[in-house]
């Protein structure tokens, strides 16, 4: 099933990124934040599980979260200790990696208001948690963040973040830097006015709010620190939007966020712009479906820039941002590489937000290419969507985007390639006028079917050389591969499906290498640790959810009151999973 | 037993009351359980418009003015939110129950939205939901 797009005149291109790529640290064989550093990278350093062993890849333990809905994210492993979050009710999980059976130490249930339920658009999941200063911290889906001390299980702080009446909901995993925790909303879908929060990590006290649409003032966009590479003047989160429409402008923070210490700056993503009917918010609509660099002290804005102005189609923009050095057209460039919804691989000069590389790597039909003296996208405006505009045709990718955002890809220093879970999907979009009423939906789309786009196949994990924008090898799938991924020092890359199996791959050619059926479809992301016994072990979770189509091909046995009619585009996808939730962890024999 | 019972006609006597102005009626529908097997008094709900079509049509309306597709999909066919056109009710499949569901919201993630939308409207979207098609084949999906 592999595919060998290019041959061996990209491998000596690869070994020339992976000298230039940001040597990796001497792997501790933790996993204390979401993407496993700062840099986002979901490497791991340990190389017991290689290219030659992995076919003898098999689990050693597995764990019922008793939680079903989409398991997404990944646990953490601090001092011999596993942490999971489970989905709504978020019960977070402690196991003593040190004894066999790895027994729980603790586990935390959090008090969650279920009305969240109704305000998640997306399933009830959580992204995970981060470890910092003896803490657990991580997200209840109800607008809360909370802080578990790591040994004890014993709360240490609660914050309210978020406002659950307006729309917002917080399944995001936070990161920390240094004394800060870093929050923000889901909510694109209600009209909420997005915002960055930092938390103070030793009390949960709120530092400073940054918001991503409105008044510099509120944008915290500062004369002098604030330098956009495209864009010019000021209040430009309020000249870009018709009067007022910034206020319910959605713009949420339900991606990851990466730091660069050396720049001092925090990397996030913002979500689509609300709603959904783009006539209703004539303008570019900054700073929706973009990437942001704030300093995490204050939080001032130093760059921002936008990949899908007057976003049209939910392309969110909030998938990770994998922070590596490596050599564009001939120089050594510090980079953040971001795999958006729109369809194209973005390498940006982290420290300027210039982009130097901006290719397709799904099918994409709404814009030709981007413009990079400019920084914006040549759309074909007969993709244009709006109320007055009816149903419009084959837009590719689907409003899913040609990667989920909630699938984290992975960086290898070794290769210097990136490893990415991608859709294949295509949608026709009719769009309609809206009212926002508060603590509902805030949309204003009829219908947006799906199909699967050229080839037929609906994803395909590839590995993505960032510094010319191409495509190394494709492994197709049937289903849009919807899991994080993992890159290992081993030179063994991993990932999981929708219809139940996590697989491992080799690094540099592709190869399947080894699969197994973990019981329900994979949306998690693979982690590595090493555990007391020296060795290297895989973990991830099982559980399908995380979207709507997900549980549209009616997956969930649990609730006798809600039978759904199978997707068009997915019909068969119930006939390999049904909902679950599983921790399972593998090792090679 | 005889005090509980009195203590309990003392204090529902006394919770009819209060019932009447401020407290929503309790929910009725075929399998709630009712502690001591009696069901709580409530106010008669009859939906005005059952079966008519033309509300059923403004309650079509009024469920897409009213962002409840944004949650239950186009159709009421399901989205992050149940089905409603599976024959199937978590709440209860009386008028009146779908009714205070609107109206009153539910504590899984529902709205209330009694207090934007008049009960006349409330009862057009009942309406709707009851006029829309069961399938035949809800209950076995098949592959083969």
């Amino acid at each position: 099933m592999t595919q060998r797009v290019r041959a061996a005149g990209l491998v000596s291109l690869a070994l020339l990124a992976a000298a230039a790529a940001l040597p990796p640290a001497s792997d501790d064989g933790e996993w204390t934040l979401p993407g496993k550093d700062y840099a986002a990278t979901r490497f791991s350093g340990l190389t017991q599980i290689t290219p030659a062993n992995a076919a003898t890849l098999h689990p050693v333990w597995s764990f019922s979260t008793g939680v079903l809905g989409g398991h997404e994210g990944q646990p953490l492993v601090v001092h011999q200790t596993m942490y999971v979050v489970t989905p709504f009710p978020n019960v977070l999980y402690a196991f003593d990696l040190t004894q066999e059976d790895f027994p729980l130490k603790w586990k935390y249930r959090p008090d969650v208001n279920p009305s969240a339920i109704g305000t998640a658009c997306c399933d009830v999941i959580n992204r995970g948690a981060a470890y910092g200063d003896g803490k657990i911290v991580y997200n209840l889906l109800d607008g809360h963040t909370v802080a578990v001390d790591a040994v004890s299980g014993k709360e240490v702080w609660k914050t309210k973040t978020a406002e659950l009446a307006d729309g917002e909901t917080t399944p995001m995993a936070p990161l920390i830097v240094k004394q800060h925790v870093f929050v923000g909303p889901s909510g694109g879908e209600f009209g909420i006015h997005g915002w960055l929060k930092a938390l103070d990590l030793a009390t949960g006290k709120v530092v400073w709010t940054a918001y991503n649409e409105g008044p510099d003032s509120e944008v915290l966009a500062r004369p002098g620190t604030f330098k956009p590479f495209y864009d010019k003047g000021t209040d430009l989160g309020l000249s870009s939007w018709p009067a007022d429409a910034w206020k319910h402008g959605g713009v949420p923070v339900w991606g990851w966020l990466s730091y660069d210490p050396e720049q001092d700056l925090l990397y996030y993503g913002t979500g689509n712009a609300s709603p959904y009917n783009p006539e209703q918010r004539a303008g570019d609509n900054k700073w929706a479906s973009s990437i942001l660099a704030r300093h995490p002290g204050d939080g001032a804005l130093v760059w921002a820039y936008q990949l899908t102005p007057h976003e049209n189609w939910d392309y969110d923009a909030n998938a990770e941002n994998i922070l590596a050095d490596l050599v564009v057209k001939g120089q050594r460039r510090k980079v953040l590489v971001h795999f958006d919804k729109n369809g194209f691989a973005y390498t940006i000069d982290r420290t300027t937000g210039e982009v130097l590389v901006a290719e397709p790597f799904a099918p994409v039909t709404w814009a030709t290419r981007v413009d990079l003296a400019t920084g914006r996208p040549v759309v074909d405006t007969a993709k244009y969507t709006g109320a007055s505009r009816g149903n419009v045709e084959n837009i590719c990718p689907s409003l899913e985007g040609a990667k989920s955002p909630a699938s984290p890809a992975s960086f290898s220093p070794q290769t210097g390639w990136f490893y990415v879970s991608t859709n294949n999907l295509c949608m026709d979009y009719q769009a309609r006028q809206v009212t926002h009423i508060r603590g509902t939906p805030y949309m204003g789309l009829d219908n947006a079917p799906y199909h699967a786009g050229p080839g037929g196949n609906m994803g395909a994990f590839i590995a993505w050389d960032a510094t010319t924008g191409r495509k190394v090898w494709s492994i197709p799938e049937k289903y849009p591969v919807w899991s994080g991924s993992l890159a290992t020092a081993g030179g063994v890359v991993f990932y999981g499906t929708l219809d139940g199996w996590f697989k491992a791959a080799d690094a540099r050619t592709g190869t399947p290498l080894w699969k197994f059926k973990v019981g329900s479809g994979v949306v998690g992301a693979p982690i590595s640790y090493r555990g007391p016994d020296g060795k290297q072990y895989i973990v991830v979770y099982s559980g399908i959810g995380g979207d709507w189509f997900l549980l549209a091909g009616d997956v969930r046995s649990d609730d006798p009151a809600d039978v759904r009619p199978p997707a068009d585009f997915a019909k068969d996808l119930a006939r390999h999973t049904s909902q679950g939730g599983m921790v399972w962890v593998f090792a090679v024999k | 037993m005889k005090k509980l019972l009195v203590l309990l006609l003392a204090l529902g006597c006394e919770r009819a009351n209060v019932t009447a102005n401020t407290v929503p009626p309790s929910v009725r529908y075929d399998a709630h359980v009712n502690a001591g097997g009696l069901a709580p008094l409530a106010g008669q709900l009859r939906n005005p418009f059952a079966q008519d079509r033309k509300s059923a049509t403004d309650g079509g309306q009024l469920f897409a003015a009213m962002n409840c597709d944004g949650c239950h999909g186009g159709g009421a066919a399901g989205g992050e939110a149940p089905n409603l056109a599976d024959g199937r009710w978590r709440y209860g499949s009386a008028d009146g129950a779908i009714y205070q569901s609107i109206y009153y919201g539910r504590p899984r993630g529902m709205p209330a939205y009694g207090g934007i939308l008049p009960p006349a409207a409330v009862w057009k979207l009942v309406t709707y939901l009851r006029s829309l098609p069961v399938p035949d084949d809800v209950p076995t999906e098949s592959w083969r």
